[in-house]
């Protein structure tokens, strides 16, 4: 039999639509587990998944139940939904007919090989935690394993490397000798989706973004294949076992019960979160005046700003603002390192987004001394790890360690456990002591004069990529007038100790970093007397006194940390210690909201409960990240001022006044929404089905390579957001799984003409991944809900009690 | 059978033309990888890439260039070769555009220094 390998690549890269890509822990994004059904209804979407990946797609009857009984579930809401959907029931009968879900399904049939290959692939991915990594993985993964597969006994028949197939094409014409082209992709689809998690590793690998890894391991998808079929030859197993559910027909039904369910969930959140919007405002005088803010920060959309954001602004003459938390800049980082070695190079931009920049940490003009105080000390550390890594894996050292060493590491333990407030305030005097790289280095914002090295991105930015970068800023957040003598960009991110998922914490702009250098580079760029000139020349008027400093909000212990020299500060020395008390105090009104929401009892100070969560190692959720999420809204903040949206919105500002072609709107929809999208997906479906979507319980956790997670001692690599992220406990969940609302305000024409020429982003709303709605200013602010196909109904209750959610049978 | 040179007065110079197929391929930008790979497998020795352009298929009309979303984007290849090199790239695509959206479109042309779109061991 011979095989056109073109053809085969084809058939594959068709197959691997169904697993989405699945990045490494260091870099943990928020994706979509069902991205590649994302161009199907999103019902179709749910029962194809379902049939492959054998995981639920709706919340389970006691999440649904537990809502109703919260008065989640509006009556009346739910009765039309069931009504149009032609269920005669109502809605307490509804919910009490709701399917059961099986939430163990029976192993797989070819569990076997599922174990096999997990065990090499975990051995090819060690990226750095194996003591004895596996040899000859830069030759590809089939290459490798085929000279150590003589080795395994779990596979029968191999006694040399001669035994196996020469070349991954000969893998293939050996296993599909007989079987037809069109049977090819169904099989491939079986053997990929079977272990989504290395598989998505192996997509993301795929992307040709990983760049040293992929020299060092390269592995593509039909390596992993010509792998696993040879394997399922050799033990006798057919190519697609009798159960296999990639040949399951789907048959989308939207009108199920749990979709209609969901759906009137779903509606009553939307049409509260609209009530409030257009609640006749009472709002304070603040938008009314024309006093000039004392300072204007600006947070990153994600959720959790909100809280912050709220407080913050009932405490004074501030103004927020929300804009994407990798503030435009698509860039590298490189951290600071000691002496002349090179930093840790990371991404620090959207998984959507492929960095064009490197900004590195260098040390700043008269900082000099702080730095090297910080390199001795950093020497030192680093000769202390390396002797302790050396003393407890070298063979004869390793038992004398244990004795010499174990009454310390016991001690040390202890503390971390019973104390991990004296933690968190010992990390803290530390840092005061021996401050850290953010304190005594600068960002290479400028282009400099000796040539970039061949496998970096280049250092620093161009004059006219600086103007394009701010004004970008501005345009999209339509604010071109009034600045705050103090103008704060703040980047976020997460802390929490002895936690794989801490990417997941941290900025999902900044591809799972903390958000601090990106903010830097842009005040940094918006300093910049040439900037400003060219900014005013296009209408941004940014005032003399107007100073940009950056910022980094601890969304664990909601602390701004604001980077700035406190020996010479660039601002009033008054006004910054203002700024600093009113954060500190807002800090307190927002832990106080947040710590109820994660533990009943009752805290008399909330905030320190938040630096113990941040600094015990036992803690299984230090925060909850991104839960709950619901709705995104993009306007001015004057809309959503003084509402208590819980933490639960993204909030992109616009002012569509200062957009008439639709661009600035047109890249708020096609990027953060997007990744916003993302982000939702993850959380509903890590929700509906944990164990299947999530990655289960952090107790049971192992960290595989340093690359993912397994539960237990080996598997799959589990993809999604573990239970403690999500659940209050093993059965309540405290994420309400919604499909993200998106609420914008802006003119429907101008949404219109964005929607005809952006096929991708209509797909997302006609397909039901996302609801949208506009406010339209021109209209009085009157709220036109989307229609699947493309039409606009009004979502008001006056004008239409029974606005149609689904379309008509 | 690629090479039927042809003589062809231009500006009083006398160049040989020879026969080979034009392939250019429009597919979504998180395709781009793998065409790249299918044209290297095939043993294009060359191709041009135009990425985020425009234009109306059946899925509706695409805008291009986008600035914070590199994934969205359309691209565009074209390279030239003999006819082997050709059908091998088609069969690669075929397969795919069952199932993702993309065109191709092959045509004759006619390039003068051949040894530029053949490799080098044929």
């Amino acid at each position: 039999m011979s095989i056109e390998i073109s053809v085969l690549r084809g058939r594959i890269e068709n197959a691997a639509e169904a697993v989405g890509p699945l990045w490494p822990l260091r870099t943990f994004n928020s994706a979509n587990p069902l991205s590649g059904f994302e161009s199907l209804p999103f019902h179709e979407a749910v029962q194809r998944a379902g049939h492959l990946f054998r995981g639920r797609g709706y919340p389970a009857p006691d999440v649904f139940r537990r809502a109703w009984e919260r008065g989640d579930i509006d009556p009346e809401i739910l009765q039309r939904q069931l009504r149009d959907a032609g269920h005669d029931l109502d809605p307490a009968a509804a919910l009490d007919a709701l399917p059961r879900h099986d939430s163990s399904p029976a192993e797989a049939e070819d569990e076997r090989l599922n174990r096999i290959m997990s065990k090499w692939l975990a051995a090819f991915f060690d990226h750095g935690q194996a003591a004895w990594p596996m040899p000859n993985r830069s030759d590809g993964f089939f290459a490798s394993w085929r000279i150590l597969a003589p080795f395994d006994r779990g596979i029968p028949g191999i006694r040399q490397t001669s035994d196996l197939p020469s070349t991954k094409l000969d893998a293939f014409i050996e296993t599909l000798d007989g079987v037809p082209e069109e049977e090819w992709e169904t099989i491939f689809t079986h053997h990929l989706a079977a272990l989504p998690g290395w598989v998505g590793l192996i997509r993301w690998q795929g992307r040709g973004t990983a760049g040293e890894w992929e020299k060092a391991k390269p592995i593509t998808l039909g390596g992993y294949l010509a792998v696993r079929l040879t394997v399922a030859r050799l033990l006798g197993e057919p190519l697609l076992p009798k159960d296999a559910p990639a040949n399951g027909e789907a048959n989308p039904d939207t009108q199920t019960l749990p979709a209609v369910v969901l759906a009137a969930w779903e509606e009553t959140y939307r049409h509260r979160l609209i009530d409030d919007l257009t609640e006749p405002p009472s709002r304070p005088s603040v938008d009314g005046t024309d006093t000039r803010p004392d300072a204007q920060l600006v947070f990153c959309i994600d959720v959790r700003s909100e809280i912050l954001r709220r407080h913050l602004e009932g405490l004074g003459p501030y103004e927020t603002h929300g804009y994407a938390g990798f503030f435009g800049i698509p860039m590298e980082h490189e951290s600071y390192a000691p002496g002349a070695g090179v930093g840790e190079r990371v991404k620090a931009c959207p998984p959507i987004v492929d960095p064009r920049h490197r900004i590195a940490e260098r040390v700043a003009p008269g900082c000099e001394h702080e730095a090297e105080a910080y390199n001795d000390w950093a020497g030192i550390e680093g000769t202390r790890r390396t002797l302790l890594k050396t003393l407890k894996k070298d063979v004869a050292a390793a038992f004398g360690f244990v004795e010499g060493s174990g009454g310390f590491y016991g001690i040390a333990m202890a503390l971390r456990t019973l104390l991990p407030h004296r933690v968190f305030d010992g990390l803290k005097s530390l840092r005061e002591h021996l401050p850290g790289p953010s304190s005594f280095t600068e960002v290479t914002v400028d282009r400099p004069d000796t040539p970039d090295p061949d496998d970096a991105l280049p250092l620093g930015l161009s004059p006219e990529v600086k103007i394009v970068y701010a004004e970008a800023a501005f345009r999209l957040m339509g604010w071109t007038d009034e600045f705050a003598p103090i103008v704060v960009f703040t980047g976020h991110g997460s802390q929490t100790p002895n936690n794989p998922f801490k990417s997941s914490l941290d900025c999902g702009a900044c591809a799972g970093n903390p958000g601090g250098p990106n903010a830097r580079v842009l005040a940094a760029i918006c300093n910049e007397p040439a900037v400003r000139d060219a900014l005013r020349s296009r209408g941004i008027h940014i005032p003399e006194d107007t100073v940009f400093l950056a910022g980094q909000h601890n969304t664990t212990t909601d602390e701004v940390t604001l980077f700035v020299d406190d020996e010479d500060p660039p601002v009033d020395p008054g006004a910054l210690e203002r700024l600093r008390d009113d954060l500190a105090a807002a800090r307190n009104g927002a832990t106080a909201e947040r710590v109820s929401s994660m533990d009943d009892r009752m805290w008399a100070d909330a905030t320190r409960e938040t630096e113990r969560r941040a600094a015990d190692w036992s803690e299984t959720r230090p925060e909850w990240g991104l839960a709950g999420n619901a709705a995104f809204i993009v306007g001015p903040r004057r809309l959503t001022r003084n509402l208590d949206l819980r933490g639960r919105s993204f909030l992109h500002s616009y002012d569509w006044r200062v957009d008439d072609s639709g661009t600035a709107l047109e890249t708020i929809l096609t990027g953060p929404l997007v990744v916003g999208e993302w982000i939702n997906m993850q959380y509903y479906f890590s929700t509906v089905d944990n164990a299947v979507y999530g990655s289960g319980s952090k107790v049971t956790h192992n960290v595989s390579g340093k690359v993912g997670v397994v539960q237990g001692n080996g598997g799959d690599l589990m993809t999604g957001l573990p239970l403690q992220s999500l659940y209050m406990d093993d059965e309540v969940p405290f994420h309400d799984p919604l499909r993200l609302f998106a609420v914008l305000h802006a003119p429907v024409e101008r949404v219109e003409m964005i929607l005809n020429r952006q096929d991708t982003l209509k797909r997302l709303f006609d397909h039901g991944w996302v609801a949208l709605a506009i406010m339209d200013p021109e209209e009085n602010d009157r709220v036109m809900r989307y229609q699947p196909g493309g039409s606009w109904a009004p979502m008001s209750v006056d004008e239409q009690p029974a606005a149609a959610v689904l379309p008509d049978a | 059978m690629t090479d039927q040179p042809q003589d062809t007065e231009t500006t009083g110079k006398k160049h040989r033309l020879h026969s080979l197929k034009k392939i250019e391929i429009i597919v979504r930008g998180e395709k781009e990888k793998f065409v790249q790979d299918l044209l290297e497998e095939c043993g294009a020795t060359g191709y041009t890439i135009h990425r985020d352009i425009a234009g109306r298929g059946s899925h509706g009309f695409h805008e291009g260039r986008l600035l914070f979303n590199d994934r969205a984007g359309l691209v565009m290849f074209f390279t030239v070769g003999d006819e082997e090199m050709i059908d091998c790239v088609m069969d690669g695509l075929t397969p795919l555009f069952e199932k993702s959206s993309g065109v191709m479109f092959v045509s004759e042309t006619q390039v003068v220094r051949l040894e530029k779109f053949l490799e080098e061991d044929e």
